[in-house]
């Protein structure tokens, strides 16, 4: 004889219960599915000063392309409001027609000359034309006008 | 007497050099986290502190909410999405449980860390053993 499904039911309610219960509570322990939905948003200071002076606000490293360059291109701004370009860590090949030059993608010719290569090692600092949009100048070219060669690009991204 | 002048004013000098000479925190390394699986993005950036500490700091910091989740640093160039750092034995070093799935934060780096070894920044998830996203660190 069967046992009607009402009857199955209050017969084992309390142990499906006690088995059940705690496999939820694990599996909700382990897979935590709320945090789906749910951010934990932080915002601590830096714990040190960062007023007065220069600031970095984007950099890059560059990458060699038809020659090695390596090194960090990175844009401060000053407290006064005024952006320039720092390498730093830098070598490229040694080359006297070397041009430092501002970007806007791999192809796009649009570009902003900074002004000769000031030494093919070392650090060295660039002034940007006031009011360069970086939104859209965002690469850093190492350019060889006598041999028509990139010799490094730098990529920037928020500091 | 002149001899504790003399002390008096060398010590003077030296809390004024050393006052001088105490600067700002330098930035040491930083990268940009990578991570697809678990939409990790955002900076790292190691900082040598003016009195000598180590300190990582999170900008634009962003990734998916999870269980048990860690900041480590590992030892290793880079790691990928999903990574399980225990099966590949890779050396780890925790800083501490992530404060945040968004937005800046800090974490202390334990004094005598070699930077050379531990070169990347991991979100870890502890409980699964998977990479979250993973920041390789270069020179500053």
């Amino acid at each position: 004889m069967t046992i009607p499904a009402s009857q199955w039911w209050l017969r084992w309610k309390w142990t499906l219960v006690a088995v059940c219960l705690p496999i939820l509570v694990a599996l909700w322990w382990a897979f935590r599915p709320e945090k789906l939905w749910i951010n934990e948003k932080v915002n601590e200071a830096a714990p040190f000063d960062t007023s007065g002076g220069p600031q970095p606000i984007l950099t890059g490293r560059f990458e060699g392309k038809a020659q090695q360059t390596s090194g960090r291109a990175t844009i401060y701004k000053t407290p006064g409001g005024e952006e320039y370009l720092r390498l730093s860590d830098f070598t490229a090949p040694n080359a006297p027609d070397a041009h430092v030059l501002l970007g806007r993608g791999e192809g796009d010719l649009d570009r902003i000359d900074l002004g000769p290569l000031k030494s093919n090692q070392g650090d060295q600092n660039y002034d940007l034309p006031q009011a360069t949009d970086l939104s859209k100048y965002n690469i850093v070219v190492i350019y060889s006008g006598q041999s028509h060669a990139v010799f490094g690009l730098a990529k920037f991204e928020p500091f | 007497m002149f001899r504790m002048i003399q002390i008096a004013g060398a010590l003077a000098m030296l809390t004024c050099v050393t006052g001088f000479g105490q600067e700002k925190a330098q930035p040491l390394e930083t990268g940009t986290f990578h991570g697809k699986v678990h939409n990790t993005s955002g900076r790292a950036t190691i900082y040598k502190e003016a009195d000598g500490r180590l300190l990582l700091r999170l900008t634009n910091f962003k990734t998916s909410n999870g269980p048990d989740v860690h900041v480590v640093l590992i030892a290793a160039k880079d790691a990928d999405d999903d990574a399980n750092f225990l099966k590949s034995s890779t050396e780890k070093l925790e800083l501490g449980a992530l404060k945040g799935n968004e937005g800046d934060q800090n974490y202390a780096i334990p004094a005598g860390t070699d930077l050379k070894k531990f070169q990347t920044v991991s979100i870890y998830c502890e409980r699964f053993n998977a990479n979250f996203g993973a920041a390789p660190l270069e020179k500053f």
